[in-house]
Formats: structure tokens, sequence, C-alpha cells
């Protein structure tokens, strides 16, 4: 419809997931998440074509899924761990930032490399997506707290929803309404789940996983 | 003779504006805090009061302690020639004068630091060190800003890069801009020493980095660094606003006026940010910088993927 203002869009979608790694209080990590959901929820209206079901339905049920049921399930388990901070984790937030816009760089290049079929309706989509792809791994990989980790999955599956755009008008509504249906069971039994890791060894820092406990 | 007006506008805005942004953020920093707060033009006492004053030098102190200075507020006066006001030419241009602006930066701050350093005092030391330590990444980021606008207006010269030419790159490059916009912003924070990175007025000599630098200055030197400081405000400020304003009329007075607005307004905004924000711990601050690198190195890619 607007192909500027997807631009602009997407570049706030990837500039948010950079921010998510520069920050380490778990409070602001969920709603910089939630705010990076809602975004994600406007995109299907700003691309061209004709406005069907299919696309208001993956619109609201991202809004209703991504920005407020999640966020509320993950604030849940915050408050009953209760966790403020998370740890820098492995490499620090200066260098995991610094990662971050590698990563970036890297998946341009991917991108620059990938042959499509036909061509998407607006090349940033493809890197952009790569992006917040990459930048959901290096969030799930270098975090040392359960919830950040959580997190970082969901915004990985940001990217691959981005992504998935691309096969819009091939696939069909139920199979993306089923993968919904994945990561909000997923994400419900990771908030019950922390809050079990809670009960058992009276913190959530996985990297501690490893040391026996008599 | 055509257009002496402009030039002489831009010349009074340039000389006499600096100081009232200052007092505009001091203003809106106490409407946050629910005081009265100083007078808009307390500045401009300050510095008044300053240069009635006599000097104090430390005899360790050699002639770059008194030069300092002067260059620094020479140095930041070439900076507001070269830079567009808005719509408003700059007086002075030419091809390259961008490697200049960011060279006139350096050499002000090298002079800062050898000042700082010739007091021979420890505090003063402590601060240099901070302030080479931070000013060092912080050019990274304002060259990555400013090449992505070499890239996107062809040309080596600020008033092409800024000044009213860039409307249709907001069309074409809205998403490198806007993260070029707040990428300049987090450095504007940076050099000026505003509240994230440091706080100016406090006087706390473990944590300030520009203040503990000046320590030693006094009477119209002081005076000269605080002009200065107003005047590199107002640059690395009329910077923003040209970017952000890619529209130009036809009557200088009103560009003048729209541009005042706009400076305005961001005075505003920095009040705003320094007064709901609290300053942020030393060691965070490379952090804060690297997220200005990191968001220009993104602008730069997207710029790249566009334009090769």
């Amino acid at each position: 419809m607007n192909p500027v203002w997807l631009d602009r869009m997407l570049a706030v979608i990837v500039v948010s997931a950079i921010c998510l790694l520069g920050i380490s209080r778990i409070g602001s990590i969920i709603k910089l998440f939630a705010i990076q959901s809602l975004v994600l929820s406007i995109i299907p209206f700003l691309m061209n074509g004709p406005l069907g079901v299919h696309r208001i339905a993956l619109a609201l049920v991202t809004f209703f899924l991504k920005v407020i049921i999640i966020p509320m399930i993950l604030f849940w388990a915050v408050r009953h761990v209760a966790i403020r901070r998370d740890s820098p984790g492995l490499f620090g937030i200066s260098i995991s930032l610094l990662l971050g816009g590698f990563l970036v760089g890297l998946s341009f290049f991917l991108s620059s490399c990938l042959v499509l079929s036909e061509k998407p309706f607006s090349d940033l989509l493809i890197p952009s997506a790569f992006s917040t792809l990459f930048i959901g791994l290096l969030l799930l990989i270098s975090r040392t707290k359960a919830i950040t980790q959580v997190v970082g999955y969901l915004v990985m599956e940001n990217g691959i929803f981005l992504f998935a755009l691309l096969l819009f008008d091939v696939t069909p509504l139920l199979v993306e309404l089923g993968i919904f249906l994945d990561i909000f069971v997923g994400v419900f039994i990771m908030g019950i789940v922390i809050n079990h890791i809670q009960n058992e060894f009276d913190h959530t820092d996985t990297s501690q996983f490893t040391a026996l406990k008599g | 003779m055509i257009d002496a007006i402009p030039v002489l506008l831009r010349f009074a805005i340039g000389l006499l504006f600096p100081p009232f942004l200052l007092g505009i953020i001091a203003k809106t920093k106490a409407f946050f805090a629910g005081r009265k707060g100083p007078r808009l033009l307390q500045v401009c006492y300050d510095i008044l009061k300053l240069t009635r004053k006599g000097s104090v030098y430390s005899p360790t102190t050699t002639w770059i302690f008194r030069v300092a200075p002067l260059v620094f507020v020479a140095a930041m006066f070439v900076s507001t020639l070269l830079m567009p006001f808005g719509a408003l030419k700059a007086p002075i241009q030419f091809y390259g004068d961008v490697l200049l602006f960011v060279g006139l930066f350096a050499l002000t701050r090298f002079l800062m630091v050898l000042a700082a350093l010739d007091t021979g005092s420890s505090f003063e030391g402590m601060g240099a060190s901070r302030e080479a330590a931070f000013s060092c990444l912080s050019e990274i980021a304002l060259f990555l800003n400013l090449t992505v606008l070499v890239i996107l207006s062809k040309n080596f010269s600020l008033s092409t890069l800024l000044g009213g030419y860039t409307r249709s790159s907001w069309i074409n490059a809205g998403p490198s801009l806007i993260l070029v916009v707040i990428s300049f912003f987090m450095i504007l924070l940076v050099e000026n020493a505003r509240i994230p990175i440091d706080d100016p007025d406090t006087h706390l000599e473990l944590t300030m980095i520009h203040e503990v630098m000046i320590l030693d200055h006094s009477g119209p030197d002081l005076a000269f660094i605080l002009y200065g400081a107003c005047l590199k405000l107002f640059v690395l400020g009329s910077f923003l606003a040209s970017l952000l304003l890619p529209f130009r009329f036809h009557d200088d007075w009103i560009n003048a006026a729209v541009f005042l607005g706009a400076m305005i307004g961001l005075a505003v905004v920095i009040g705003i940010v320094e007064s709901s924000m609290a300053r942020l711990r030393l060691n965070r601050v490379q952090s804060f910088i690297t997220v200005a690198i990191v968001l220009a190195s993104f602008a730069l890619i997207i710029v790249l993927s566009r334009t090769l």
C-alpha cells in the first residue's frame, strides 16, 4: 500500500531488536518485545494487494497473542520469581550490541546472495527478517536468565513471521494459526517451567544448571 | 552586496542565540521539577560577569593552558560559519568542508585535553582521560552518520548534505535518515556532556567528565569556554534541525523563524530527556555510544543496499 511506511516499520523492528540487546532490566525487555510485536502486527496492513480476511486475521491474532497475552504471561512469571534484572550474560552489553550490528550487516549480505523466484514487495523485508532472527538467536544464547531466553525465542519467531510474509499468498490461514498456537503453548509452558525452576533451585540462572546440587 | 541581509541575519543568530538554548533547557528542567528556575538569560549574565574578572594561573601551567580556551571559541565559531541554519545558507562552503567540520571538533578536543593535562592536577588528568576515551568512540558514530549523508547527497559539502536539499532523501531513504537523526541526537548528548552521560550542573569529581577538565580555568578563560560550549550545542543542534527541516520558503525571515522554532523545540526535547532520565553509570556510557554506532552503521547498511 505504502512502501515508504513499510520500510520505516521494518527499520523500527530491527532497531527494537538491537535495543533489546542493550537492556538488562527484564520489565523493559518484555515491554520492548511488546512494542516490536505491535509494529509487526501493523505490517500486514501495509503490504500491497487487497485487504482480505486472511490478512486481517493474521494481524489481529498477532496483536492479541504477542502484544497482550504473551507479555501478560511473562509479567506473571516475572512477578512470581521476583527478579528485576538480567545479568549482561556471556558477552557484556557493548560486545553484544556490536555483534548485533555485525549480524545486521551479515543478513544484508546473505539476502543479497539469496535467489528468489519472485521479487518481494520490499527489498528491506528479507534483510530485516534475517536480522531479527539472528538477533533473537544471539539473545537466546548469550543471556543467562530463563525469561530473557524466552524473549529471545520470541524475537526469533518474529523474524520467522516476517520471512513467512513472503509466502503469504500460498500459506493457508490454518497453518499460520497452528504456528501461533505452538508459540502460545510454548511460552505458557516456559512460564510454568520457570516457576518450577525457581521453586527447585531458588534462582532462574540457567548457566548454573551444570553444577550439581545435593 | 546582493544579499547582505541573509548573511547578517545568520551572523546575528549564530552569535546571539546560543546562550538562550542553555536557558531554555534550564527552564524546561525547572518546569518538570516544579521550580521557577534561573532567568532565560542567566548564561549571558554569567559570561559577562566572568569577562569582568581577572584570571588566576597556576605556576605549573604553560602557554597551552592559556591558548586552549581561545582556540575552543574560535574553532566553534568557524564551525558555525560552515553549518547551514535550516534554509539559511552557510557563508563559507566548499567541497570537503565536512572534514574541516569534524577536524575542528577534534582540534578543540585535543587542545582541551592538553590544557587539562597541563595543570598537573590528578583530577583534571582523570577528566581528560575520560573525555578522550568517550570522544574517540563518539567520533566513529559521527563519521558513520556523515558517511550516510554523503552517500545520499553524493556531495562533500555540509550545505548540500543538509539545508533544505534533503526532501527527496526523506522520501527515498526515510528509515536510514530516521536512524541518523536518533544516532546524531545521542552523539549530541555525549559531545555536550548532557545528562544521560554527564551532568553539567554537578561538581562531584568522581563522576564528572567535561566539568572536571575546566576546573582550573577562571575569569575570561572560563567565559570563553562557557560561550564555546553554547556554540557547540548550537552547531550540533542546528545539524539536527537542518536535517529535520527539508523545506524552504522564499522569505529569509520566515526561514530564520522556522529554524529558531526548531532549535527551541530541540532544546525543550533535551530538557525533557534530562529531566526524565537518570545519569548513566560511568561504565555504561560506552554502551550508550555503542548504540549510536550500531544505529549509524545500520543506516549505512540500508543506504548501501539501496544504492549499490
